[in-house]
This record gives structure tokens, C-alpha cells and sequence, in this order.
């Protein structure tokens, strides 16, 4: 009965060995690797041949990282790394750092839908009794709805709804904030507490808003001018302009 | 000095899905396969391209799922080496192991290495004592074209051409040095 060198073990030994060293080439080891597949007792002859020369290798002498190795095996699996949250929170976000997502997204909600609807319940500017006005809809920390602020385009007043208050110290006082799209935060000044209040702005709202596309509150020393936000905004949210655009 | 017991912890966590103990890995032994892959590739670029391989695969269970072996840093020695193979077997030999230069002088490739000798690193290693007390009792050149064959991925050619030997001797030295490597490393320490 003929017999194939395969169903010999000496062979499959030998042969083993000289795949596992490299020195078994061309069709031959092409052959030997096909059976590797299906035959799980010649895949373990190779790695029992591996397992008594691995050793020449693992004594190789380690060589320095390239940096960024890691970075890109982790780009190629993962997608790109994340970015460390402080670096993340570039510009105004990073004044953001207490308040939950949620409350961008219901500013946004707020600001997008009231904003349309409104327009759509009594028209543009052209076309209705409202004054062209800003407002903002600032949401609180815990995602409600906070604070309603308005002023008429060209007007000098705010006028401020409060709908949640938050914990004013006796030394401290609400500060108004424009954000503008590039996230640079500008101070306006301090808003005063209470359901229904008003404040004069420094400059007609125009030019205070304008370029505004976010409007927040912080709480700050009373008599202060700050440069920027002593801590995280207590409301915050998108700042809109109630009349038609060119081009809307 | 990497503990194989270390890596054969994080690489059951890998196995696991667990990313912070694969980039503990990578950061143990990337070093290392990179070494190895730049022996067989002599080009550090493919060699680091070869490590990057052998880790995808490790985290996608492409080559872990062939492995009829405790999958320690020998393992992943060894799936390094026969990667950055792979690479060698598919690109076309560019520069010969020797030529002439334009004054007609001979020149080889087979330069002394500046790395210390397979033997002082396998002495440094006690888990490879035992392989380092078989190849010593092979003849210094057998043991080379193992060695050579192994770590660097020669052929016979081309060890015939490094050491200038004949075809057949080299075949003859490779077998040899096989049987006798293995029946030394089957006996009991």
C-alpha cells in the first residue's frame, strides 16, 4: 500500500524543522504550509521546532521605541486617540467644564426651535409688531430652562426673566458673558437677581451682541470687571437675533 | 529585562479585550520585536511597520487563534520573525550579498556585527540556558548558519554565499544542527 511522506512522523519532523528554521522554500514549502492548515499535529511539529529555537530570539537585544509607535498602532485600531479633556475644552468650553452636555443641547433645542417658531407664530421683523430683538434662553446646570434674556436690537436695557434661581452670595452678583463663534468670552457686566429684572447695558445691544453666539452667567465678586469667568457658568445657552437676515 | 510571565499576564488580558494591558504590551515588548523584526528586515522602517502588524493582528485574534502554544514573549517572538519573512519572501533581493566594487575589490555583507554575539546575549538570559548549552555543542560554523538561518532569515543560498560553502554542505550543516539541537533540548536539564 503506498504510503505519503505526510503519514510518516519522521518526515513531518524533519520537514517541520526546516520550515520552522526557514530553509524549507519554493513549492515545497508552500506544500507543507498548505497541510499546516488541516493538519493540526504538523502545525504543532512546526511550533514545537519554534519553541526550541525562539530562544535566539527572544535574546535579540531589545531596541529603542520609535516615539509615536504607539499613537499610530492605536490611530490604525482605534481612530484617532482622544484628546485629554483640558486640551479639549478649547476657548469658552472649557468654562462649561461643571454643566452637563445635556444643557448645550437643550440651549441648542431652545434656541433653534423657540427662535423659529416664534418667527413662524408672528412672522419677521418685516413683517410683525416685534421689535428686532436679541434673547437668550440659558439653561441651568442641572438642564432646565434658567434664565430668559432680551434687549431690543438698538436698545440700552436687558431685560432678564429669571425662571430658576441659582445661590447668589451677598458679595457676589451674576455677570453677563457674550461668546463669539471663534469661543472668545466677553465680560458685559452684572445682571441682577430676581423673576423679573432689568439692567442698562454699557453700549447699544448691537454692538454688544452682534457677534455673539452663545450668552452665559457666571457668578463673580460684586464691583468686579472680570477679564474672564471666575468659574463655571451657572446658565448658558445660544444667543438669538429676532428679526430676518439678509438672505433668510 | 521583560518577565515572561508578565507577558504572558497582559496578553491573556489582551485576549480579553482589555486595552489598557495592550498598550501595556506594546510598551514591554514592542522594543523587542522590533529587534528582532530589524534583524530578519535590516531596515528599520519595515521593521517597525512588521511590529505594527503583529499587533493588529494580536488585537483582531488574527494570528492568536493559530497558536497551539502558550502564547508568551517567545511566541510573539516568533510570529514577528516569520512576519517580517513574509516581507522578505515578497520583495526582490535589491542588493547582493556580494558584488565587486568599481576598483574590482570584492565586498560582502558579512561584516561583524557591533551587537554582542548570539552566544554572550543567550548566556545573559537564564530562561535560554538551556539553548545556549546545546548550540556550544555544535561546530562554530553549523551553528552560525542556524543562527543565521533563524534570526536572520538566510536561505540556503545565501548562507552558502555568506559563509562560502558549498550548497550541499550548508543543507548538510542545517539538518545536522536540527536533529542534534533537538535531541539535546528533548533531554531532561
Amino acid at each position: 500500500m503506498k504510503t505519503y511522506w505526510h503519514q510518516h512522523p519522521e518526515t513531518i519532523d524533519r520537514l517541520a524543522a526546516e520550515y520552522a528554521l526557514g530553509t524549507l522554500h519554493g513549492g515545497a514549502r508552500l506544500r507543507f504550509e498548505a497541510l499546516q492548515k488541516t493538519r493540526p499535529d504538523i502545525h504543532r511539529a512546526v511550533w514545537a521546532w519554534h519553541e526550541h529555537l525562539q530562544g535566539m530570539l527572544v535574546a535579540e537585544k531589545p531596541m529603542a521605541v520609535a516615539p509615536g509607535q504607539w499613537d499610530q498602532l492605536e490611530n490604525r485600531l482605534f481612530g484617532p486617540a482622544p484628546v485629554p479633556k483640558s486640551a479639549a475644552k478649547r476657548g469658552w468650553l472649557r468654562w462649561f467644564g461643571p454643566i452637563p452636555a445635556g444643557s448645550l443641547a437643550l440651549g441648542l433645542l431652545l434656541g433653534t426651535v423657540i427662535m423659529p417658531v416664534w418667527e413662524s407664530l408672528h412672522g419677521s421683523a418685516v413683517q410683525t409688531q416685534l421689535p428686532e430683538s436679541y434673547v437668550g434662553v440659558l439653561a441651568t446646570a442641572d438642564n432646565k430652562p434658567g434664565l430668559i434674556i432680551s434687549s431690543l436690537r438698538k436698545g440700552m436695557t436687558l431685560d432678564i426673566k429669571q425662571l430658576v434661581a441659582v445661590p447668589v452670595a451677598a458679595d457676589q452678583t451674576l455677570y453677563l458673558w457674550t461668546i463669539d463663534k471663534d469661543g472668545k468670552v466677553q465680560g458685559i457686566g452684572p445682571v441682577p437677581s430676581g423673576k423679573f429684572t432689568s439692567a442698562a447695558l454699557p453700549q447699544e445691544a448691537e454692538k454688544l451682541f452682534f457677534t455673539a453666539v452663545e450668552l452665559a452667567v457666571s457668578v463673580e465678586p460684586k464691583q468686579s470687571q472680570p477679564k474672564q469667568p471666575g468659574g463655571a457658568f451657572v446658565y448658558r445657552g445660544l444667543c438669538g437675533k429676532l428679526w430676518k437676515l439678509p438672505g433668510t | 529585562m521583560v518577565s515572561n510571565e508578565e507577558v504572558e499576564t497582559l496578553m491573556a488580558r489582551v485576549d480579553l479585550g482589555d486595552r489598557h494591558a495592550f498598550k501595556q504590551l506594546h510598551s514591554l515588548v514592542a522594543g523587542q520585536l522590533t529587534a528582532v523584526a530589524m534583524r530578519v528586515l535590516n531596515d528599520r522602517s519595515a521593521a517597525e511597520d512588521v511590529v505594527q502588524d503583529v499587533f493588529v493582528g494580536l488585537w483582531n485574534k488574527a494570528s492568536s487563534q493559530a497558536a497551539p502554544v502558550l502564547k508568551s514573549l517567545g511566541w510573539l517572538c516568533v510570529v514577528t520573525r516569520n512576519r517580517a519573512l513574509d516581507v522578505v519572501r515578497k520583495r526582490p533581493a535589491e542588493v547582493p550579498l556580494q558584488w565587486k566594487d568599481a576598483d574590482g575589490e570584492e565586498k560582502s555583507h558579512d561584516v561583524a556585527s557591533d551587537n554582542p554575539g548570539i552566544f554572550e546575549q543567550l548566556q545573559s538570559e537564564q530562561d535560554n540556558r538551556q539553548l545556549q548549552n546545546c548550540m556550544q555543542q555544535l561546530e562554530p560554523a553549523p551553528r552560525k548558519a542556524l543562527w543565521l538561518a533563524y534570526c536572520e532569515g538566510l536561505t540556503h543560498v545565501q548562507l552558502a554565499a555568506r559563509l562560502q560553502c558549498p550548497l550541499g554542505t550548508i543543507k548538510a550543516w542545517t539538518r545536522r544542527s536540527l536533529m542534534q539541537l533537538k535531541t539535546c533540548m528533548e533531554m531532561p536539564a
